[in-house]
């Protein structure tokens, strides 16, 4: 009997993989569904299992089999590996997705699993906190704040009672390599947590994962039953989000997770001293609890060695957007944007010329073709106004209207915003309207208030452009320095490099550049 | 005193070792711990705040107290940011000021513009904090999205909630939660949309909301606010004063234009309430000028007469005229006087002093006689002294806490919620109560035990968690070896362990599950430091002493006694139940808790007073009107004390009372014992008289006049005008001097005067030589008495008990929003929450007599009849029927029976046997009652003064 | 409801009851004491009064009481 390797995650599946896997059972094939490759213009791939290793076809579909199976269809690939997408790709995250049955545990085992966390248990838990800090790696949710430093500080904490969680709420707009990974590999995640388990002294994790994701969610409670008796004593749970964008803020999930309202926490105290129902925890992005086997298994310096700069080891980059050669991307430190873009990418869909991308998600700052040289390195993109974030990439043509974009941040901040900080709760709103005024060409004449006798200090003239322009950038000042977390604080990313670097769009010119400060 | 505002310094104090750091090139040390906004504060630099107060925890909402900090980046919030050793802090910056401003800009694009009209006038942080960023110009305009079309909730009869003013800071939603702990304020909705919402979403006076006024006095704005200041402008002088409330002993300030008081605020120096109140001190004190008050004295030939208003003089004279008379017909012991709780310490000891110099007698008597009499049997018996053993922020030190016999949050709110905060924090709690107080389970607080026992039974199921405790090797046997009685303690742990003595024996007759018990009784005994708080149920049965001394027992046993977070608490009913039972105003004893037998004690008031003192104790009140009934008891004086609606069998009272022949009664109201009454001298409140209380934690605090009385005079300047009259030439001009005497004369007191009172804010006795800095705790290393006594307490079934015509037994209590006989609080809008007194009914018991919700229905004992409503809940246990006595028509009292505690006469309030039938109007005797009450409230104006 | 007098010997009564646990004689002298400290010298003299009145038939424990109180005064 043949066996194939049709891939079941949400994004094959969006794309026909279903039909295509019964197909192939009708046929006669045993059908392993895996996680995706990553690659979505060539789903839904099938790999047929031969002598000489899996053949890859896609995308392929229904009608497909008979094709398929002797080996004449018009889009065999090969090799998946020699893929251009993937040739290059340096997977020590995601070396599993695609190739094996997800919830498979021998696959697993098989492939490399475990071994992270038998190397762990072997070490004391300082010996693997200093693993991981000297494997460089930084938190992959985007703040890229190091991953064995937070550690350190929970182990550090005398409790008697620890957590690890894991934020799986990727709510950023292009954004899906958390899900990637939850639906493709969940055990990587599992081994994760529990060496993040061993190495603070913690007994129990949760896994926040947006209700959005439902493969996700089902993935990983299967999982997490399949291995209870492999982390034991350490134990995890899933927990839905309810669909608020701002509870993937690492503190506003805390309280989620606590059962209340989603509400952003001051820091200090830092979650890594109080955080979860008060105790030391660890909240770690799933990008970054899935790099922590691989370490464990292969040696800090195994990571270390690749990357650039500050920034060490790989990122799965997700590319996104009017993009040709959409899907995850895991390589090094270094890559330039314009490799991401054009390279990799293939430059737009649309076959128009790219214009801008988005980085870091809706709250990342769009760059514009001339500055595709930047290496993709934490220190780099905040140099460059502009963050890595969860290494999305959104593609825009020339089609695009950026003002329009800039006032999609803050209309998302504004819909997002979970009202407990003044700049983000009020700040969001009023750049909508702003926005709005400032793309009509119709600054804002003296209200009906302000011109009365009673209120001596307001102006009675009518704003200028460039009155409301500097408004729009005290207003991003104010967010971006003022707001409680990243939400409101980022928001000003994608507004100011949109006038910063398309002023055209705003409706003045280069001389508005030089109006800012 | 002028009007200032007290200090915020934006985050709470803290505790850790000192920290240095420099804020704006200035150096300062504080405790590790400390906000950089609260060390800002200290010294005199007030970074700009919203969202922080110091009775919050910090939140770091507003975004206005950013500062800047060498070597880290971005503007932190000072509020959420604690300093560090080293730390330079820099509090206003160009980029700082543009940030702020930036903030503020925001706020006010979204804000009403009417300050000069604006209730909250000058007296508004959005408004100080607008100006001290320097805003000038909204450039956003005021013609954005906006809340200002928001209607206003004034559904609470105290503060209206304006959901324009609003900034959404949350203080009121963390003033509930985290001071209040009732949680009924939640933020509805996110960013922009946010809003403040009551419940789910309902107006305050429906929501869970009690009504404490901890989130309008957090508001920083007008978003909510006393409707007083609202009617009358913001205060101009405040005066820190103590509540007349309830025995927590809230102090407040009261804030006053002129004469007139616009609210009454709590102190955050209080050191029993810690700035926060309940809807009674902070809002109910409108009955102080109240139409109702009677301010011109009266008198009247007999009780079937109108009233006739007279002259002091006259109405004085008359006093000590019929006083004197009767004494001369019936002897020096037929007349007597009653103290109140409700007045001050310095009162109590003059009445008493009246009656003991005066009089010639010792039948005076207090109404502790009908609360907690059996406590100051109870513990002095067992530890040497007739008071709680500890202060109340112990209870923050607690693991375990029991309450028995007390409903905390509707009769001791404010403490209520000191103890709820630390039940939040993960101190288990025990409750033994026969109804499920609101305690049991409330927003994240739920009892590890109730033990809804059978009323009456109390003896009983103490006696068993003693057996548990001893049978099970549980006792802390160093501690009893080293602070107890050794032989006491032998017998009565063989009396414990005895088997008929075990949970298991005594099951069917409390109706809690045995394994309960023990459950409970290990965790009081091994889960820390155990804590019991008591009330009137423990003490208003008949072996009300015994309970109190089986709980002392218990403490003793586990070494609860002596140390933070444990000891013995009862819960005083009104605000000055402690300082009136320690001035004396038992017929047993004199100020100090000293037998009126000994004789060295007597010597030295008689020497003080130049009279000679009658050895012999007086009479009780019960006592004293079953004489009235026999015809040797002709006369009394009834300072604040309504004996007809508050003492048990109102029948029996009101026999007493119609059979004597003077009836001299002082109050601020005509109530129910003045029907009876052929005196009234009218009183005075509170807020009229200079004096002190002392609260359920043996503190004494100044209470101080804020205002001229209505009635001319202070209650203890009309004490003073009848002993004067009597001949006894007294000479107070102040009541610090009476104090002073008090001082004198009771070796506890020693150390107490008004300078000292002045100084501390408040003091706890004993205070004397030996503890010259007062005494927050009790018993430390040895008992008052020496060595601590175990009684043994064996259980004697109350003769009240149930039978086919009395199948149900009814227990009383009291409810938030009223207090006792409700002579002050249903004269204010307190009356919104609890119009009338209902029967809560078992729905069980309900459906087997027919009766619906609301329904009137026939209350019986063998005792008497009346008539209420009925509300049917399984709050309380099939069999078991409840009610409060706030209002007079209800006639509680004509239900309950003149059984009482074996030791002390205090009543069996909690413990009687009836039958609830449906009916559809009210008893006879409430009828003919409501007539005699209405003739007899007749007043003959005097004639208008040439 | 009682008399005074019917009271009296109730309230002398259930003051024995309590302490009956220590026996029969301490605890007539408890309740004894108790009176001393606690009954006002009307109240004593009536219970004398009860004591002398063969018409009441008081029962034995209070009798015994309110015999020590005739030896006490």
């Amino acid at each position: 009997m043949t066996r194939v390797f049709i891939s079941k995650d949400m994004a094959s599946v969006a794309l026909g993989a279903d039909a295509v896997a019964q197909a192939f059972a009708k046929a006669g094939c045993e059908v392993v569904r895996t996680g995706s490759h990553g690659l979505f213009a060539i789903e839904p791939l099938v790999e047929v299992e031969t002598s000489e290793g899996r053949v890859a076809y896609g995308p392929v579909g229904p009608d497909d089999v008979a094709a398929v199976l002797d080996g004449s269809h018009g889009t065999r690939i090969g090799a998946i590996a020699d893929h251009p997408f993937f040739v290059r790709q340096q997977r020590f995250t995601f070396a599993r997705c695609g190739v094996t049955d997800p919830l498979s545990l021998s696959d697993y085992g098989v492939h490399g699993g475990w071994k992270g966390l038998e190397a762990a248990t072997a070490l004391s838990a300082q010996d693997v906190v200093d693993a991981v800090k000297a494997s460089g790696l930084r938190g992959r949710g985007g703040a890229g704040f190091p991953t064995g430093i937070k550690w350190q500080t929970v182990l550090d904490t005398p409790a008697d009672e620890k957590f690890i969680v894991c934020n799986a709420d990727e709510g950023d707009s292009g954004t899906f390599a958390d899900r990637m990974l939850m639906e493709g590999d969940p055990y990587c995640l599992i081994e994760g947590m529990a060496i993040a388990g061993h190495a603070v002294g913690a007994g129990r994790g949760y896994i926040y994962i947006r209700s959005e994701y439902p493969f996700a969610i089902e993935a990983m409670r299967e999982a997490i039953a399949r291995s209870a008796s492999r982390i034991a004593p350490f134990t995890l749970e899933v927990r839905v989000g309810a669909g608020a964008y701002v509870c993937g803020e690492e503190t506003a999930l805390l309280d989620s997770i606590e059962g209340k309202r989603g509400q952003v926490r001051a820091k200090p105290p830092l979650p890594a001293i109080e955080g979860l129902w008060g105790k030391p925890t660890v909240i770690n992005n799933v990008l970054s609890l899935a790099a922590v086997p691989f370490i464990l298994a292969e040696g800090a310096q195994s990571y270390a060695d690749v990357g650039f700069g500050r920034s060490r080891g790989t990122m799965p980059i997700q590319i996104a957007g009017n993009v040709r050669n959409g899907g995850l991307y895991e390589v090094g430190f270094g890559v330039t944007l314009g490799e991401l873009v054009n390279g990799i990418g293939g430059g737009t869909a649309s076959g128009r010329p790219v214009r801008a991308v988005q980085v870091g998600g809706p709250l990342g700052a769009y760059f514009p073709p001339s500055m595709f040289h930047l290496p993709f390195d934490y220190e780099a993109f905040a140099q460059a106004g502009g963050l890595i974030g969860h290494a999305g990439i959104t593609v825009f043509d020339d089609s695009v209207d950026m003002a329009h974009m800039a006032r999609f941040a803050m209309e998302f901040c504004a819909v997002e915003s979970c009202g407990k900080c003044t700049p983000c709760r009020i700040g969001s709103t009023r750049g909508v309207e702003l926005i709005d005024r400032i793309v009509a060409k119709a600054p804002r004449a003296a209200g009906a208030l302000e011109t009365m006798p009673q209120i001596r200090n307001a102006s009675r003239a009518a704003r200028t452009h460039d009155e409301e322009v500097e408004l729009l950038r005290d207003l991003c000042d104010t967010m971006k320095h003022g707001s409680l977390c990243a939400l409101g604080g980022f928001t000003p990313y994608p507004v100011l490099s949109a006038l910063d670097h398309f002023p055209e769009d705003f409706g003045g010119g280069d001389a508005l550049r030089e109006a800012a400060e | 005193m002028t009007f200032t505002r007290e200090k915020d310094f934006g985050t709470p104090a803290a505790s850790g070792e000192a920290v240095s750091l420099t804020i704006d090139g200035q150096e300062l040390t504080v405790p590790a711990g400390t906000s950089i906004m609260r060390a800002a504060a200290m010294v005199e630099t007030d970074i700009p705040k919203l969202c922080a107060t110091d009775s919050l925890e910090s939140f770091g909402s507003c975004r206005l107290c950013l500062v800047e900090i060498e070597g880290r980046n971005g503007y932190p919030a000072s509020c959420t940011t604690p300093v560090a050793p080293g730390m330079v802090v820099r509090t206003e910056t160009d980029k700082l000021r543009k940030l702020r401003r930036g903030v503020m800009e925001l706020y006010i694009s979204d804000h009403p513009l009417d300050c000069l009209t604006c209730s909250a006038n000058g007296d508004c942080e959005l408004q100080d904090q607008a100006g001290a960023v320097g805003l000038r110009d909204v450039r956003f305009g005021y013609e954005g999205e906006n809340h200002l079309e928001g209607c206003k909730d004034e559904s609470n009869p105290y503060f209206t909630f304006d959901p324009a003013k609003c900034i959404v800071c949350s203080r009121c939603v963390r003033a509930c939660d985290e001071t209040q702990g009732t949680l009924a304020l939640t933020v509805d909705g996110r960013g922009f949309a946010s809003k403040i919402a009551a419940s789910q979403d309902e107006d305050f006076l429906s929501s869970e909301c009690v009504s404490c006024g901890a989130c309008v006095q957090a508001c920083p704005t007008s978003a909510l606010i006393e409707n007083t200041v609202i009617e009358k402008g913001t205060p101009d002088r405040a005066v820190v004063t103590t509540c007349a409330y309830c025995g927590v002993g809230c102090t407040f300030r009261a804030e006053m234009r002129g004469e007139e008081l616009v609210r009454m605020v709590p102190w955050k120096d209080g050191k029993a309430n810690h700035g926060h109140s309940c809807v009674k001190g902070r809002f109910a004190w409108g009955y102080a000028r109240h139409n109702d008050r009677i301010v011109n004295p009266m008198v009247r030939g007999s009780v079937d007469e109108p009233w006739r208003e007279v002259s002091w003089e006259e109405a004085i004279g008359h006093v000590a005229r019929e006083f004197r008379r009767i004494q001369n017909a019936y002897g020096t012991r037929s007349i007597g006087g009653i103290t109140s709780s409700r007045c001050t310490n310095e009162e109590t000891f003059l009445v008493q002093k009246l009656v003991r110099q005066g009089f010639g007698n010792n039948n005076v008597d207090t109404c502790a006689r009908v609360c907690h009499s059996p406590t100051g049997y109870g513990l002095k018996t067992t530890f040497g002294t007739s008071a709680g053993t500890q202060d109340f922020d112990s209870v923050q030190h607690a693991d375990v806490i029991l309450v028995i016999g007390a409903n905390p949050t509707d009769g001791h709110p404010v403490f209520a919620s000191h103890m709820k905060r630390r039940l939040r924090q993960g101190a288990k709690l025990i409750v033994i109560d026969p109804r499920r107080i609101d305690l049991v389970r409330s927003p994240h607080i739920e009892a590890s035990h109730h033990l809804p026992l059978r009323p009456g039974t109390n003896v009983a199921m103490l006696t068993a968690m003693a057996h548990v405790i001893v049978t099970e090797g549980l006792v802390d046997e160093a501690y009893v070896h080293e602070r107890c009685d050794r032989d006491a303690y032998a017998e009565w742990a063989e009396f414990v362990s005895d088997p008929s003595r075990s949970p298991e024996a005594i099951e069917e007759l409390t109706g809690v599950p045995a394994q309960e018990v023990r459950a409970a009784a290990r965790l009081y005994a091994t889960g820390g430091n155990a804590a019991i708080y008591y009330g009137l149920g423990v003490t208003e049965h008949s072996q009300g002493s015994s309970t109190v001394m089986a709980i002392a027992n218990l403490a003793m046993a586990t070494g609860n006694v002596g140390k933070e977070g444990a000891g013995v608490n009862p819960l005083r009913g009104q605000n000055n139940v402690q300082g009136a039972c320690d001035m004396g105003s038992f017929p047993h004893e004199l100020s100090g808790y000293r037998h009126i037998s000994d004789a060295e004690t007597r010597a030295l008031f008689e020497k003080d007073w130049g009279a000679t003192l009658d050895p012999e104790p007086g009479l009780r009140i019960p006592n004293m009107l079953d004489a009235a009934t026999d015809g040797t008891f002709k006369g009394i004086f009834i300072q604040g004390e309504d004996i007809l609606q508050s003492d048990p069998n109102t029948r029996h009272v009101a026999a007493g009372l119609a059979a004597m022949e003077c009836v001299v009664v002082q109050d601020l109201f005509l109530n129910e014992t003045a029907n009876y009454a052929h005196v009234f001298l009218p009183g005075s409140t509170f807020l009229e008289k200079d004096g002190t209380f002392t609260n359920a934690e043996r503190r004494i605090q100044l209470v101080r006049k804020v205002m001229e009385p209505l009635n001319g005079y202070a209650d203890w300047e009309v004490v003073q005008l009848v002993a004067n009259a009597m001949g006894l030439g007294w000479g107070y001009t102040h009541p610090s001097q009476i104090m002073d005497e008090i001082a004198r004369l009771t070796p506890t007191f020693a150390g107490v005067n008004y300078d000292a009172l002045e100084q501390r804010g408040s003091v706890q006795w004993p205070m004397n030589e030996a503890a010259p800095d007062g005494t927050p705790m009790m018993h430390i290393d040895h008992f008052v008495r020496g060595k601590g006594m175990f009684v043994v307490t064996d259980y004697v079934p109350t003769d009240e008990r149930t039978g086919p015509r009395f199948p149900l037994l009814l227990t009383t209590g009291r409810i938030l929003s009223q207090y006792n006989v409700g002579a002050q609080t249903r004269r204010t809008a307190n009356v919104d929450w609890h119009a009338e007194d209902r029967l809560e009914i078992h729905p069980h018991d309900a459906e087997n007599r027919g009766v619906r919700d609301g329904d009137w229905v026939s209350l019986r004992s063998r005792a008497g009849e009346t008539t209420l409503r009925a509300k049917i809940t399984d709050r309380v246990a099939p069999g078991v029927v409840y009610t409060t006595f706030h209002h007079p028509d209800t006639q509680a009292n004509v239900i309950t029976t003149d059984f009482s505690d074996w030791a002390t006469n205090c009543p069996e309030y909690k413990v009687t046997a009836v039958q609830v039938t449906p009916s559809n109007g009210p008893s006879d005797w409430q009828k003919s009652y409501r007539e005699l009450a209405e003739a007899s409230r007749r007043i003959e104006t005097a004639e208008p003064a040439e | 409801m009682m008399n005074t007098r019917e009271h009296l010997i109730y309230m002398a009564g259930q003051i024995f009851r309590n302490f009956a646990s220590r026996g029969e004689e301490a605890a007539v002298s408890a309740t004894a004491e108790h009176l001393v400290l606690y009954w006002d010298p009307h109240m004593k003299a009536q219970a004398l009064d009860i004591l002398d009145d063969p018409e009441i038939d008081l029962p034995e424990p209070v009798r015994a009481v309110f015999g020590k109180l005739r030896v006490a005064a």
